[in-house]
């Protein structure tokens, strides 16, 4: 048996088990099995690897993690989909027959004048509820795409005393009396109580209804007679809410205000109450609530070396020291704080347990410490900044991503040149992350506090980061510069910084490692690019250089 | 799966796609996470995926394998949801964990979890394209559904599955 032939058998063995080869191929294959028994051998291993990866594959659909909501009855959104695309396909299907069936020019253009009323009227008839749809669902993919953390209303209504709450995906509350009174009514029309002012549970309780009518208007800021909300009332024939209004930011489509009419003349009015008041309940009427005090870093700390029982910061540096040596300081949503005389661990119950235990275990020996899991909370998601416009858009290939992958000769390349930038820019972000937060953590005034074992270990960690760093970045230029200077790009120099100390370096460090990130992602196509892609590649190359450059200067000062 | 037929009415439209919907979303919502993406955001990119299905075929495009479809739309819809979750880490599934949890135990025996651990780590070990065509492959598609999912020949696809059982037999083995 020659080599080649062997290989050109196991080759299209695989390919023959699943069914996949031409008929003629498929002959082949067996003929040529009828006489060796090397090739019979191999495609029995074959078949129980397959056999072994259908088992596999059944441990894993056992043990995969359930969705974490039920999952969406869609008809809803069939009909929304329909109702957005009624107008434009009510025109190309009249034109159709109209286009091929060779009428007299004259009829022609009649019939296109009398569409074009006829498309007009039903524009008028139909755009207040495709405007609406289409507002709420924006609205909608909008607090999809940046959920909101816990937040507080306002809630006005006619018949109990003005109260605030929070409100948010899981604020879970124990409510005042005359929270519990509305909260049935909500119940009652089966408006989502838990967030109850926005667009997905006005979108919800739109849905449902048959007969409805709806307005959009534009409105004007009570606060501030310049600015300009969008209102979109809906009017429903049945049903216990006879009328609803919410009231939406122009710009973000952020939900400020709601108003509910009952088919028994009740009203109830929702409000958000201005950004900075997420201080804890106090007077307002509400049970606290646990918001999870990730956002909490560190305004109070106890100074260094306080005696006795209370943490330092030299403590809170062990504890660093700790979960960096199993890298819980690299992408895990870990936040250590120095909160009550104690170095507060704190992260999400969404760690996987095993990870859980390996944190808890890491900073078991240590003194001072408390660690908590706490539920999920949305706020800790996606940093992204760009992410909103893009969220639930087209597969549409960008002129930059169709540029690169002519480049990189296909979409194939292309994939796995962005999955390894992707991956690489990963890893580097993360080590910019865990740098910049020691950086805020220890400021220059705080190291002047720390003893030289301290000192030396901040440093150490420090620069533990920003070798690594520097190897994804050298990665990445290897990877990036070459494909980029192809395509247009060309390289400027930037000046060193010359900070004395590390701290300031490290946050110039993340202001130019966040440029490329962004630059990055726009260039894959992952987030929608503002600036014309011509110029890209010479802004990617520069932000690199800028990184570079920035990232000597903090190795610099960590010397 | 059956091929596709274009259905007579709106309804009918609705009815099918709901159907798919049912009996494939557990599919596409696994082999999201095996992309490294979050249940939630799996979650909800799968109802993305089919609500854009229902409005490709409202529009009247042809699609010839629905399922080949959702997955490729599944597959670039997760890549980019995945690219967002930069600063968190990659989803782990955690499998060995979920192994050794005392509710396998008592279905399995000792040396099948432990092969399945090996088998495990052994696909971990493949590189991203080698898992991914054998995700798809066990997913029940086809060679050219894997193919145009990935953006590759139908011949690479079995090359690649080639190499990746080549590669656990060989980890097996070890």
């Amino acid at each position: 048996m020659s080599s080649l032939f062997q290989r050109h058998c196991d080759r299209d063995l695989v390919g023959y088990l699943d069914g996949e080869l031409s008929e003629r191929s498929r002959l082949k294959v067996e003929r040529h099995l009828d006489s060796c028994g090397q090739c019979r051998a191999e495609l029995e291993e074959l078949q129980n690897s397959l056999a072994e990866c259908a088992r596999y594959r059944d441990v894993l659909v056992a043990q995969a993690p359930q969705a974490p909501q039920p999952w969406r009855d869609l008809y809803r959104d069939f009909s929304r989909i329909d109702e957005s695309l009624a107008n434009t396909s009510l025109l190309v299907r009249l034109m159709r027959p109209l286009v091929h069936s060779g009428v007299p020019r004259w009829a022609f253009v009649a019939g296109l004048a009398a569409l074009i009323v006829l498309f007009s009227l039903n524009q008028l008839r139909q755009a207040p509820s495709v405007q609406a749809a289409a507002l709420l669902r924006k609205a909608v993919a909008v607090s999809q795409s940046q959920p909101r953390p816990a937040h507080r209303i306002r809630v006005r209504s006619s018949r109990q005393p003005e109260f605030t709450r929070l409100a948010g995906a899981q604020a879970a509350l124990v409510e005042v009396a005359q929270a519990q009174a509305v909260a049935a009514l909500f119940q009652e029309a089966h408006w989502d109580w838990n967030d109850p002012l926005s667009a997905h549970a006005f979108e919800q309780w739109r849905d449902a209804q048959v007969h409805k009518t709806d307005e959009v208007a534009a409105v004007q800021d009570p606060q501030a007679p310049s600015e300009h909300f969008t209102r979109i009332r809906t009017v429903s024939a049945e049903g216990e809410v006879e009328a609803a209004s919410i009231t939406l930011e122009t710009g973000d489509y952020v939900p400020v205000s709601e108003r509910l009419e009952f088919r028994d003349r009740e009203w109830v009015e929702l409000s958000e109450i201005a950004e900075p008041s997420m201080e804890s309940a106090g007077t307002s009427g509400v049970a606290p609530v646990d918001v999870p005090a990730r956002a909490a870093e560190p305004p109070s700390r106890p100074a260094a070396f306080s005696p006795g029982s209370s943490a330092s910061i030299s403590d809170e540096l062990q504890v660093l020291s700790a979960l960096s040596a199993i890298e819980a300081d690299l992408g895990d949503p870990v936040d250590v704080s120095l909160i009550g005389g104690k170095v507060v661990v704190t992260g999400e119950e969404g760690i996987p347990p095993r990870r859980q235990n390996e944190i808890r275990a890491s900073v078991a020996n240590l003194p001072h410490v408390e660690v908590e899991f706490s539920p999920s909370h949305p706020a800790a998601v996606p940093s992204q900044t760009a992410v909103a416009a893009g969220a639930a858009g087209s597969a549409t290939v960008s002129p930059m991503e169709a540029r690169l992958e002519q480049h990189l000769g296909g979409h194939a390349e292309f994939d796995r040149f962005s999955t390894q930038l992707l991956d690489l820019d990963d890893a580097a972000m993360q080590r910019v992350y865990a740098l910049r937060r020691l950086a805020q953590k220890f400021s220059p005034d705080d190291e002047a506090q720390l003893g030289s074992p301290d000192l030396n270990l901040l440093r150490e960690l420090s620069r533990k980061h920003t070798a690594k760093l520097s190897e994804k970045v050298g990665s990445m230029e290897r990877i990036l510069v070459p494909t980029l200077s192809s395509l247009g790009g060309t390289v400027s120099i930037h000046p060193a910084s010359g900070h004395a100390a590390w701290q300031p370096a490290a946050e110039d460090v993340y202001r130019s490692a966040h440029r490329v990130d962004v630059l990055i992602s726009q260039m894959l196509g992952v987030t929608p690019a503002n600036a014309s892609s011509s110029a890209l590649p010479s802004d990617l190359m520069a932000a690199l250089e800028e990184l570079r450059v920035n990232l000597d200067d903090c190795r610099k000062a960590l010397r | 799966m059956a091929i596709f037929r274009q259905p007579q009415s709106g309804q009918e439209l609705q009815d099918q796609v709901a159907q798919l919907y049912i009996e494939t979303r557990e599919d596409v919502y696994r082999y999201l996470l095996t992309l490294g993406v979050h249940p939630p955001k799996a979650q909800e990119a799968v109802q993305e995926v089919f609500l854009r299905l229902y409005t490709s075929l409202k529009k009247g495009e042809k699609i010839e394998s629905l399922r080949g479809w959702v997955f490729r739309v599944a597959h670039n819809y997760g890549l980019k949801v995945r690219a967002r979750q930069s600063v968190e880490e990659k989803f782990d599934p955690a499998f060995e964990t979920h192994l050794a949890s005392p509710a396998v135990s008592a279905e399995r025996d000792l040396l099948d979890r432990e092969k399945m651990t090996r088998l495990n780590s052994a696909v971990e070990s493949l590189s991203e394209q080698q898992k991914r065509v054998l995700f798809l492959r066990m997913e029940g598609l086809r060679y050219p559904q894997i193919a145009s999912t990935l953006g590759i020949s139908a011949s690479a696809v079995g090359e690649f599955l080639r190499r990746a059982l080549l590669r656990l037999r060989k980890v097996r083995d070890e």
